[in-house]
């Protein structure tokens, strides 16, 4: 199935994964804490690394610091979430939700047992300056410890890592309303272990911050 | 569609635009009326307040101080605000968690430069949001006294439209 027709797809059946799973023997892992979530797929059967399984082995850099971050060794659970900065929908909401559950780590004492790991997919225009203003924009404590935002170093590991390894597809546009291009997303939002596993991916626009705080309160424990 | 397709298209839910109702729709009405911490700033004073109010029709908005179009919101709710006066309780609330960055003051600067003349509020654990089912911003619902939501809609709303849907609200129709 080529890309444009995986796109077309992903629209069409934009409301499954509500139905009950099928709870059976293999639903726990001795890789995570949490329990398998109630979906209709396994995890091996998805595109995006699911519950139980590896983060993928990849690094990235966070240019506000020019340290090179290493996903599946971060030490501490994590949440990665993927964006481009001037997205205008969908992003700003993860971003915000994944800000407001960076604040309240930072509010309620427990921000050193978490890293906040915001990945851009549009390495040509996110740029250091860029990420700083848009930090400043979304009120994101970005000089803080456990905040890193990450840049792959160009378009073509912008693919490699976050299509192919993390399964989160793009795909550029030109809005004719628009003089700059803009993208066809999916939003995947994931909370991985300090061993670098999958506990939840939350596939939605707008995950819910209550849930992300409560689960990766489990995952710290 | 094969098994494999299905199940690779279901990694891709949520695309831009797509489908703006997603996991927030499981939520329905039923958290209203709710308490709402209110702060002190122009048109607003601090304390808890119960949304909707308890005598009224209630305009509910939610903003949030990094969203471009809820400024544009702020221009329409402002001229509806002018029309109705007391006759409508109106709120501004943003989901915004208070902390690192962002504190109480940079949302009263927010609200005074974009002349707020009204009650704004924190929902620092998005229960009003969650209570709406909004998944965008800005996000406006009409309420009546009883917690009942008569209309609401993600995006901007001009104040016509508005004012249509508080009119219903208000004529009990």
């Amino acid at each position: 199935m080529d890309r444009r027709e995986y796109l077309r797809t992903a629209t069409a059946v934009g409301f499954a994964g509500s139905v009950a799973g099928c709870a059976g023997l293999l639903d726990s892992n001795p890789n995570v804490t949490l329990d398998e979530p109630d979906r209709e797929f396994d995890s091996e059967d998805l595109p995006y690394p699911a519950w139980g399984e590896q983060v993928p082995d990849v690094s990235l850099a966070d240019p506000l610091t020019g340290e090179t971050f290493h996903v599946r060794d971060a030490d501490d659970p994590s949440v990665l979430t993927f964006f481009y900065s001037h997205c205008n929908s969908v992003c700003p909401v993860l971003i915000s939700t994944v800000r407001d559950v960076h604040t309240h780590a930072l509010n309620e004492g427990y921000a050193d047992e978490v890293v906040f790991l915001p990945v851009t997919f549009d390495p040509e225009r996110d740029d250091e300056e860029r990420l700083r203003a848009y930090a400043d924009e979304m009120n994101v404590d970005a000089d803080a410890d456990n905040w890193h935002f990450l840049r792959p170093d160009s378009e073509a590991e912008a693919e490699q890592v976050v299509e192919e390894q993390f399964g989160v597809m793009f795909e550029r546009t030109e809005p004719e309303d628009m003089d700059m291009y803009m993208f066809n997303h999916a939003s995947l939002t994931f909370l991985v272990n300090a061993d670098g596993y999958v506990e939840r991916a939350y596939r939605t626009e707008s995950p819910d911050e209550t849930e992300i705080i409560s689960d990766l309160e489990t995952v710290r424990e | 569609m094969n098994r494999r397709r299905l199940l690779l298209a279901a990694g891709g839910i949520g695309l831009t635009g797509a489908s703006a109702w997603t996991l927030r729709n499981d939520f329905d009405d039923d958290g209203l009326p709710m308490q709402v911490e209110a702060l002190d700033a122009p048109g607003s004073a601090a304390g808890e307040v119960r949304v909707p109010a308890a005598d009224t029709v209630t305009v509910v908005d939610l903003f949030a101080t990094w969203c471009a179009p809820c400024k544009r919101q702020m221009d329409e709710l402002a001229t509806v605000h002018q029309r109705y006066g007391e006759d409508v309780a109106m709120i501004s609330v943003t989901n915004e968690r208070i902390g690192g960055s962002l504190s109480r003051d940079d949302v009263r600067e927010w609200w005074r430069r974009h002349d707020g003349a009204w009650t704004v509020g924190l929902d620092q654990d998005s229960d009003l949001m969650a209570a709406l089912g909004a998944s965008e911003l800005p996000f406006l619902a009409v309420v009546e006294a009883d917690g009942e939501v008569r209309w609401k809609d993600g995006n901007v709303t001009d104040a016509a439209r508005l004012e249509r849907e508080i009119d219903r609200a208000l004529g009990g129709t």
